[in-house]
């Protein structure tokens, strides 16, 4: 709506993100590098999926299955990349390790491979937020504002920019839990990211569709007081569209953080007493 | 936490070179694209071309075909090669002569001009578009004297070093946001050739660049050129003696790398650090074994430092720099070093990458911003394939051609393809 209005959005979006940048991130050169790194692999991946469904957009249909064809693949992908950035990771890991030995400092810390992993994760967010919010934003700085019929109640940049700041919380903090699960074996944290990924990626595609959100309205909420107005914009208002989605995705988004603290306070906990017990038997 | 206690990591200090350069090239990219915003906001058709040499052959009208677009940008991009060929063998030719003095002199004129009119001209767009008030007396005296402390920042190199980093950067700016008046056909071919003729000038045998490094290593001097240079990363804890923090000075590899070409006004913006080209022990004064760090050795070696470089070139249409990475590890430090992971070199990089890669960006800028988030990452990746090439190699490389190639590659795949597939997915609230 005006430049103050844009930048606003962006904040909004990237906040958080920039916070963690500029508090962890920018102190060591290497995470700035990991961050660079995976924001570029983020948005290869979403190149290759732009070229495979090009020849299918625009989607004019409003039934459910094209989107969630096109939900599956896409995640489908970026979790495929992430295993793949696992492996760079070990090997880089061992590079480090070696590096470390010839100037004799000390190995890497488990709070360092947690912050590659944090870095990492964070470089995700940020692709998301920029591109699925920053690079759109570009009118917003301009006189007017813009809506979209499936959300006409909030202007569609705030709307882009609230999913983009859950989206990024879970981008960020899935990679840790990702990482660590792979690193330890653990077969919940392995299965978190894409399931966690795949739902609310799901939650902001169906609840969109009418059939979803009217079967929702009729089986859980309230029955509506006023007969099935014909126009979706009243429908939106009360009973679903991104009205429910947006809470969905950031109860989400906190499942994600609270499992995230979680499993760093335990790991750091058990490699604290693993420490204390070297240091006891010596 | 016990962090005081705790070693510091080796994650600290790993890749802080690459950061270091990488910053001011973000810097001058995020300006160019500020200022290319503010002020150009009517179509990117070609309203305002400026008659230069780079459309000496062709001017670009909106209502041409694309076919003759590309033809007279081809034609463009041609005569702005052979040019730049021209002037470089006549740099090549007064190097040869020992003209030096003349052409550091010629380079201060030229960053006066850059700063002078250039930041002149553009500085009043923005009082234009801001409409601020201020005065001709005022405006033309800070404006002096800013061009004159930037001249000599960059001429001498006792200012402090931010300054000449800023300036250097200023300059970069400048001149980048002149580039961006070009038409758009013209622009792309433009960049995509100079990438070309970076890497033959560069790589061939009788390119005109690598004519002038071995030149520069042969005679053992530096080429005055336009270089911006990152702050070397001093290792405080590698100092076993006394409280003298030695300032680590580069050893002399065999690297060497400039790059430079030049137009016909202006002179050519060199970047060179002049390296032995022999084995690492020679020519390089040890300062005792107790000195060395476990694995990385502390060398004082002669280097060619900024002062002898500051020749600012007048960087009115290009210039084309390479990179230069200086190692200080030794040998059997040099996968790891080599991937710029050493801590004790610094890695310069000339003025006209700094320029072309903010060109890129801005006419990315003036298609919309996900090109230009898109293109600033494949610069940026193109920037860290070249470092560890560089290291790789050890030889002079040009910083140009990966970088533009992949920023014209992205920028095309971006408008293309990811643009209606995020704006769909986007509009109807699909994200993942």
């Amino acid at each position: 709506m005006t430049v103050g209005a844009g930048i606003g959005y962006a904040l909004l979006a990237l906040g958080p993100s920039l916070s963690l940048f500029i508090s962890v991130i920018s102190k060591k050169p290497f995470l700035i590098l990991t961050l660079l790194s995976s924001t570029l692999v983020w948005l290869m991946s979403l190149i290759v999926m732009s070229a495979l469904w090009r020849a299918f957009l625009p989607l004019k249909t409003a039934a459910w299955w094209p989107y969630t064809i096109l939900i599956l693949t896409s995640v489908g992908f970026q979790e495929g990349l992430r295993i793949l950035f696992w492996k760079v990771y070990k090997k880089l890991e061992d590079i480090l390790d070696a590096f470390a030995d010839r100037v004799s400092k000390p190995r890497l810390f488990m709070t360092d491979k947690m912050q590659i992993a944090l870095a990492g994760g964070l470089g995700h967010g940020v692709a998301h937020a920029v591109f699925f919010c920053l690079g759109l934003l570009t009118p917003a700085f301009g006189p007017a504002t813009y809506y979209v019929e499936k959300c006409s109640k909030i202007p569609f940049f705030l709307v882009s920019a609230i999913i983009a700041l859950a989206f990024s919380t879970i981008h960020t903090f899935s990679m840790v839990i990702a990482f660590s699960g792979y690193e330890e074996g653990n077969k919940v944290d392995k299965c978190f990211a894409p399931v966690v990924h795949l739902i609310a990626a799901m939650l902001q595609g169906r609840i969109q569709n009418r059939n979803c959100r009217d079967w929702l309205t009729f089986h859980f909420l309230i029955p509506q007081a006023v007969p099935d107005p014909p126009k979706e914009t009243l429908t939106n208002l009360a009973f679903g569209g991104c009205m429910i989605g947006i809470p969905l995705l950031y109860c989400v988004a906190i499942v994600t953080l609270v499992h995230c603290g979680k499993m760093a306070w335990r790991r750091l906990i058990e490699s604290r007493s693993r420490e204390g017990n070297l240091s006891n038997s010596q | 936490m016990d962090s005081n206690r705790k070693p510091k990591s080796v994650l600290d200090s790993v890749g802080e070179e690459i950061v270091r350069i990488i910053t001011p090239v973000s810097i001058c990219m995020l300006l160019v694209v500020i200022l290319v915003s503010v002020l150009n906001n009517d179509s990117d058709s070609s309203g305002s071309s400026f008659p230069s040499i780079a459309t000496y052959a062709y001017t670009e009208n909106s209502s041409d075909s694309n076919w003759d677009k590309l033809k007279g940008a081809l034609l463009n991009a041609l005569v702005f090669v052979v040019v730049v060929t021209a002037v470089t063998f006549l740099l090549v030719l007064l190097f040869y002569f020992r003209c030096t003095k003349f052409l550091k002199y010629y380079m201060g004129f030229s960053s006066f001009l850059v700063l002078g009119f250039m930041g002149g001209e553009i500085s009043l767009f923005l009082i234009g578009k801001f409409r601020v008030p201020i005065d001709c007396v005022t405006f033309g005296l800070s404006l002096f004297n800013f061009t004159v402390v930037g001249v000599l920042a960059v001429f001498m190199s006792k200012t402090a070093i931010i300054i000449t980093q800023g300036y250097l950067v200023v300059i970069g700016v400048l001149v980048a946001y002149w580039f961006t008046l070009l038409p758009e056909w013209t622009t792309w071919v433009l960049l995509v050739a100079m990438a070309l003729y970076d890497l033959a000038a560069v790589l061939l045998p009788g390119g005109p660049l690598r004519l002038l490094v071995e030149l520069a290593i042969s005679r053992d001097e530096d080429i005055p050129a336009l270089v911006y240079e990152a702050r070397p990363v001093i290792n405080p804890d590698s100092v076993p003696r006394g409280a003298v923090v030695q300032r680590r000075v580069w050893r002399e590899t065999r690297d060497n790398d400039l790059g430079s070409d030049e137009n016909l006004d202006s002179t050519s913006n060199l970047n060179s650090t002049v390296n032995s080209g022999l084995e690492s022990n020679s020519g390089l004064e040890r300062l005792g074994d107790e000195n060395e760090r476990n694995g990385v050795d502390v060398e004082d070696g002669q280097v060619s430092r900024a002062d002898s470089e500051l020749a600012a070139p007048l960087i009115q249409h290009r210039i084309n720099v390479r990179m230069n990475l200086q190692e200080g590890g030794s040998n059997d430090d040099f996968a790891l070093e080599g991937i710029g992971l050493g801590s004790s070199g610094a890695i310069k990089l000339g003025l006209g990458d700094f320029i072309f890669y903010s060109v890129l960006v801005a006419r990315a800028a003036m298609y919309d911003f996900m090109t230009v988030y898109a293109c600033y990452l494949a610069i940026i990746a193109g920037l860290g394939i070249t470092l560890m090439l560089l290291a790789f190699y050890q030889k002079a490389l040009p910083a140009l051609p990966v970088s533009v190639l992949l920023g014209v590659l992205f920028y095309l795949l971006t408008r293309l393809l990811l643009e209606t597939f995020v704006v769909q997915c986007s509009m109807n609230l699909l994200m993942f």
